[in-house]
């Protein structure tokens, strides 16, 4: 209990990021979900965020975004999505070569995770953001701007990275 | 030059195909649910094999933990139109069929064994 406390306080969670963290973690204790099944459902929660954006007449002008680059309007499009939905305590969006990019999380301020946050006790990854991300920026672009590269999240130290490809 | 270990993965896969007739899709998955190596016609969402396989066999194995039923051997979903076949190949990943109703499970489950054997050589 005093491990929930601490992860509620230090990670600055709202009770939706609890629900919907412990609710994942239950399921993958059970089985019943894994990173697979977690980014075909984060692309219908995509779809859905999308419309909810739309229907509360919230969605960004694309042609107001700033950045005189893809990458530079993509970090934008992220900073927005994680000012609305509060997914990411601590990120950084980073350019790599080859029109690479890399979503860098900090895993001990992530308010979603299943493990850290959920408490989920099984092997592998279950990150919902990447997919999550790519889904809902490119509907937002209306075309497609970021191809998740890694399907799922890669783990280093404190840091979770995403690799998305920047589409010309 | 050697083969790489996605075309030994490949050519195990292609030779399950040949020798089992009646195969619509096969794939190796891993236990997060995602593709390793497949083949699969046009009308198969790759992804969604890989998500599915991996659940079954994940709840599966608990189903049986949870009521005594021992170490799980292997998944079978019969259907109107075939098959499902599940099985694990080591710790970390997952065979998974999709045959259709002509096939003989005998064959299957032979052929399925020397499968597993030879990707847990490569894996």
């Amino acid at each position: 209990m005093d491990d929930i406390k601490t992860t509620i306080i230090n990670r600055d969670l709202n009770p939706y990021h609890s629900f919907l963290a412990s609710f994942f973690a239950g399921l993958a204790e059970l089985g019943m979900i894994n990173q697979g099944s977690i980014n075909i459902v984060s692309r219908r929660a995509a779809e859905y965020l999308y419309s909810y954006l739309d229907a509360k007449d919230i969605l960004p002008d694309m042609s107001a975004v700033p950045g005189d680059s893809t990458a530079e309007v993509v970090k934008n499009l992220i900073l927005y999505i994680n000012k609305i939905i509060s997914l990411m305590g601590g990120y950084d969006l980073q350019e790599l070569d080859e029109g690479q990019v890399v979503l860098l999380v900090a895993a001990d301020k992530c308010r979603i995770c299943p493990k850290g946050v959920g408490g989920a006790e099984v092997k592998g990854t279950l990150c919902p953001i990447p997919s999550f991300i790519e889904n809902l920026v490119n509907k937002i672009a209306g075309t497609e701007l970021i191809d998740l590269v890694t399907p799922g999240i890669e783990k280093e130290g404190t840091t979770c990275k995403a690799y998305f490809q920047i589409k010309s | 030059m050697a083969q790489t270990i996605s075309d030994q993965l490949d050519q195990v896969l292609i030779n399950f195909e040949r020798n089992v007739p009646h195969v619509e899709a096969i794939a190796i998955v891993s236990t997060d649910g995602l593709v390793i190596a497949s083949r699969l016609p046009d009308k198969v969402e790759e992804d969604r094999v890989g998500a599915m396989g991996a659940a079954i066999l994940s709840i599966s194995k608990r189903s049986g933990e949870e009521l005594s039923r021992g170490e799980m051997c292997k998944v079978l979903i019969e259907g109107e139109n075939g098959y499902l076949l599940i099985r694990s190949i080591g710790e970390f990943a997952i065979l998974v069929a999709l045959v259709d109703k002509n096939v003989r499970l005998g064959m299957l489950f032979y052929e399925c064994k020397r499968c597993i054997a030879q990707l847990n050589e490569i894996l």
